[in-house]
């Protein structure tokens, strides 16, 4: 029960901090890989509101999502669509806006291990005898919550529903009036709130540190690769798979092979079936 | 004739003007415009550990030049400090960054001293050459735990005497470590342990040696689980330990996300007391941060003084001025490290009454003063600093306890101020 639990918790921790940076790729193909950063900007950005200007906490939240939502924006606007077309380009680009962010908190001297944000819900719960704090059930509902209502979004808003014709077919939607541009932006600042949004909910666990920013950009490749990028579907699947691996290894093998498994998945992953396990990229036998 | 005299005259006057103020300044060394003694300081100023040492040590210059700086062979010398970023500490550990900066402040900044020098014991090795090929004096200060740096000194005393360290070596340590749970063994009756340690090299030889020295004294250790740098989630070992019905848990770790396992170990209330070296949960400002979650919790210090205790009066003085300049208690052991080491300095100058190395060299070795963690002496063939006895005889680690929002030193005894305390759901 305990592998379940945690399994299902770690799993979906991974599922939020790769939704994001799967639903920008999957709308206007940028890999952004700056997604770490604003993760911890959100983080460090709720807690100076909190602790700093005593603003309410969940105003505090609302308004660092607003904030790295705009900022998101900006990164396309500014920076990204000048580099449009060339991948490349557009992952040096973003991951050094990336850097300069999260190294800008650590030259500012956010470096203690002070830094935290209190849980939404103090206390713990038993089910079915294992015992699990609040914060991590409210990640699960928040987990849920944010896969049904990009449903939603993606299915009944006239700006899901561009999104989804840009992701699905370019230049048919853009015959139809979308324009790219626009769709990419709106892309860029969804995904960032989710970023955001993942930080908010997952930080207070532990503390918030530069570090976590690589950290999160690491297993949100990592998530996709499984899982497939361009595929919202795949991005659960991986975060399950890479999820459940990490606990079952932690329990049956040790702690210290985690990495290894999560390497040792990569691996396969790009060797077996390069599109990821439900990736809607051409895969390689087919591009080749 | 007139005019000539009056010329002598008053040239006579002058001359002996400046023999008086030439004697009043030689008199009297405050007056002196004296020069400088330049101090180098190459740490990893982007993290804590390093931000702490340095905190440390310039509360330490401050307070030296506020009384006049160190008495140079009757000339009182102010001190001056140049800092230069290692970034030892980044991931990866850019050992040649650190090199670089250790060096540019001895060729560039002309540095008469280093204290500080890179945390990673990689790069603080790698330092010992580079000081060495300089005849720069140097003490470390702040982390490198390794057996491996003090064994180079001694190995090859004639290349390498200018490096000293007061930080300490993980084996000591470990004996001492081994000693206090040999007192909780006594005291509380246990005799389960699980060891979580991070999978860097000092913690997994500490692990290690951890499990063969409680297994002699008599402690059964269900598990020794070594766990990646940047684990998020512990939910696995911590359930492992409540089912093997452990009474004593022991983390090793120098990274943030240990609070992550302080957390879970309150959320799930496991009935095992976490007692180990939680660099994170050194800092004064956990308690807040983690929301009383890691009450109950024994931290390891590798050096006393963070904490003030009556027993080590340069403890009491520390801690009141660095909460004075910075507003907040010492954060880590490296502060009190950082903080002691230019004192150590400055007795050893003024003893040698030189800035000549070799002098110092003498000096050094033949220290005998009190820090803010105990007595100051130095081994003379490794540099390395004795510790772990009698704080009024060596250097000595602490334990201290987080109880009701205050870190309460609960082991050595001799330094003790309260007695352990067990965790509610273990009463």
């Amino acid at each position: 029960m305990n592998i379940f639990i945690f399994g299902f918790v770690n799993s979906v921790i991974l599922a939020l901090t790769a939704s994001g940076f799967a639903l920008v790729y999957g709308v206007s193909r940028l890999a952004n890989f700056a997604h770490g950063a604003l993760y911890i900007l959100v983080g460090f950005a709720t807690w100076l509101f909190l602790n700093r200007l005593g603003i309410n906490y969940i105003v505090s939240i609302l308004l660092s999502i607003i904030i790295v939502s705009v900022i998101g924006a900006g990164i396309y606007r500014l920076f990204l669509i000048r580099v449009k077309g060339m991948p490349a380009s557009e992952i040096i680009a973003s991951l050094a806006l990336g850097i300069a962010i999260m190294e800008l908190f650590r030259w500012r001297g956010f470096i203690s291990e002070a830094y935290m944000l209190p849980p939404f819900v103090k206390g713990s719960v038993s089910i079915a005898g294992v015992m699990i704090d609040w914060q991590r059930l409210i990640i699960i509902g928040v987990g849920l919550a944010m896969m049904c209502s990009l449903w939603l979004f993606t299915h009944y808003t006239k700006v899901g529903l561009s999104l989804r014709a840009i992701a699905q077919d370019k230049h048919a939607s853009m015959m139809s009036g979308i324009e790219p541009d626009r769709t990419a932006v709106i892309s860029l600042a969804i995904g960032s709130a989710l970023a955001g949004v993942a930080a908010v909910v997952i930080l207070p666990l532990g503390n918030i540190t530069v570090e976590t920013g690589y950290m999160v950009l690491t297993n949100a490749i990592a998530v996709c690769i499984i899982g497939g990028l361009g595929s919202w579907a795949g991005v659960f699947a991986g975060a399950f798979l890479l999820g459940f691996a990490e606990i079952l290894t932690a329990a049956f093998i040790g702690p210290q092979w985690q990495m290894v498994v999560v390497l040792l998945f990569i691996i396969l992953t790009l060797i077996l079936k390069p599109s990821g396990l439900l990736g809607k990229q051409k895969e390689l036998e087919e591009r080749v | 004739m007139k005019n000539k005299s009056l010329v002598s005259h008053i040239g006579i006057r002058l001359i002996l003007m400046l023999i008086i103020l030439t004697l009043l300044c030689a008199l009297n060394p405050k007056a002196s415009a004296a020069q400088p003694i330049v101090l180098g300081v190459p740490i990893s100023r982007g993290y804590p550990d390093g931000v702490d040492a340095e905190r440390g040590i310039t509360l330490a210059v401050e307070e030296i030049n506020a009384k006049g700086g160190i008495n140079v062979a009757g000339t009182m010398r102010p001190l001056k400090l140049e800092i230069s970023d290692t970034r030892d500490l980044e991931a990866g550990v850019p050992v040649a960054e650190a090199l670089l900066a250790t060096e540019r402040l001895i060729i560039e900044k002309k540095a008469n001293l280093i204290v500080g020098v890179p945390i990673r014991a990689e790069a603080a090795l790698a330092s010992i050459d580079v000081l060495s090929k300089h005849k720069t004096v140097s003490i470390l200060s702040a982390g490198v735990l390794s057996p491996a740096y003090h064994k180079r000194i001694a190995d090859n005393y004639d290349k390498y005497k200018y490096c000293f360290r007061t930080t300490g070596s993980v084996v000591p340590m470990i004996g001492a470590t081994l000693g206090t749970f040999e007192s909780i063994k006594a005291k509380k009756g246990f005799d389960k342990a699980y060891i979580m340690v991070q999978d860097v090299a000092h913690a997994r030889a500490a692990g290690n040696l951890l499990k063969e020295g409680l297994e002699k004294q008599g402690w059964k250790v269900i598990a020794l689980e070594i766990y990646p740098t940047g684990t998020t989630d512990f939910s696995v070992g911590l359930s492992k330990a409540k089912e093997a019905k452990a009474q004593v848990l022991i983390p090793w770790f120098d990274m943030p996300e240990v609070s992550i396992l302080m957390k879970q170990w309150f959320d799930m209330k496991v009935p095992a007391l976490p007692i180990g070296y939680i660099h994170a949960l050194q800092d004064e400002g956990t308690w807040k941060a983690t929301d009383g979650k890691v009450a109950s919790s024994v931290v390891l210090y590798a050096k006393a003084g963070s904490v003030a205790t009556k027993a080590i009066p340069m403890s009491e003085t520390f801690v009141s001025g660095h909460k004075k300049k910075y507003g907040i208690e010492p954060r880590s052991e490296w502060t009190s490290t950082s903080y002691t080491v230019v004192y150590i300095l400055k007795d050893a100058i003024e003893r040698a009454k030189s800035l000549e190395p070799d002098s110092i060299i003498a000096a050094l070795e033949k220290t005998d003063m009190m820090g803010t963690y105990g007595r100051v002496k130095f081994d003379p063939k490794s540099h390395q600093i004795i510790e772990n006895g009698d704080p009024k005889e060596t250097a000595v680690g602490m334990w201290a306890q987080w109880i009701d929002g205050k870190r309460v030193v609960v082991f050595p005894d001799k330094i003790a101020t309260k007695s352990l305390e067990l965790p509610p759901w273990m009463k």
